[in-house]
């Protein structure tokens, strides 16, 4: 598995024209909708926030489809649905890219159940293939393993790549005061021979709207 | 088996390449054993269905450790004594 995950960095490194965009996102409301959501849910169906961040990105896809697709023979082919990778690390040191399709779609308790029964067989076998292909994007999150900020590199043929580094108490600025609120940094790779840094920073801030409002998602 | 040795267990069924034997009783099982929050939940469920103790969310900064979660589920185990069915 090393190998093909250096066959594939070493194939972005060399083919893809990244750029890379970084935003800091208040992730205090969404939370804080989440706990509540969570408070009388029985463990499985306690919601984690990568749900949220999947559906935000989902949705900010949806509007800016061009940071969804494959770059391929030279030519830039559109996503067919908003389906999101989810780079999933295995142990062992192994990292495989499965497909949440039409991550857009379904309540927000059927897209964690989703992501759930994903993690779960990409790291105890069992993938379908439709599972295995199809990514428009992929998100990748290191939430988990304390880093501020995902400098991440794209799955090729993919051309965006979207990264949540770990949620951390931070100083921000509310109605003119300075309040703690949990932030987490956003961050995409984008392919420029696709997309530009402009249509990058409306994508990303789109994804930091989305989660202003939990209760839409 | 000790509410200790049944947590053991369950971790080393959600990590298996980990030495249970090695795991310090003040570590954080996340760091010191890495797992992320899915894998966590896992272990969560298995302290539910093994030992019948269920952590709340908000309770989940009282068991990042070994020791931590041993007392958590001893204090609040129907059974007492720390014993599993």
């Amino acid at each position: 598995m090393r190998e093909a995950i250096a066959a594939a960095m070493e194939r972005a490194h060399r083919e893809i024209p990244q750029y890379a965009l970084q935003h800091s996102i208040d992730l205090e409301p969404a939370l804080q909708w989440l706990e509540a959501h969570n408070a009388s849910r029985s463990i499985l169906e306690r919601m984690l926030p990568v749900t949220l961040h999947v559906r935000a990105v989902a949705r900010a896809l949806a509007k800016y489809p061009d940071l969804g697709g494959q770059y391929l023979d030279g030519r830039f082919e559109p996503a067919k649905g908003i389906h999101i990778g989810l780079a999933v690390s295995l142990r062992g040191g192994g990292l495989l890219n499965p497909t949440i399709r039409d991550a857009d779609q379904g309540s927000l308790p059927e897209l964690w159940s989703r992501i759930r029964g994903l993690t779960e067989r990409t790291r105890k076998g069992g993938l379908r293939s439709s599972e295995m292909s199809d990514g428009a994007l992929t998100i990748t999150s290191l939430g988990d393993r304390g880093v501020d900020v995902v400098h991440g590199i794209i799955f090729p043929p993919q051309v965006a790549l979207v990264g949540f580094g770990t949620v951390a108490q931070r100083p921000w600025v509310v109605n003119d005061q300075v309040a703690v609120r949990r932030v987490v940094e956003a961050s995409l790779a984008a392919d420029h021979r696709v997309t530009n840094g402009h249509l990058g920073a409306r994508f990303l801030h789109r994804v930091g709207r989305c989660l202003q409002d939990p209760q839409t998602l | 088996m000790s509410t200790r040795q049944t947590i053991l267990t369950i971790i080393e069924d959600v990590a298996p390449d980990v030495e249970t034997d090695d795991v310090a009783d003040d570590a954080d099982l996340r760091d010191e054993l890495d797992i992320d929050s899915m894998d966590f939940l896992k272990v969560l469920v298995g302290i539910q269905e093994q030992l019948g103790v269920s952590v709340p969310e908000v309770d989940y900064g009282k068991v990042r450790t070994l020791a931590g979660l041993v007392s958590y589920v001893d204090e609040r185990s129907t059974l007492g004594e720390g014993q599993s069915p």
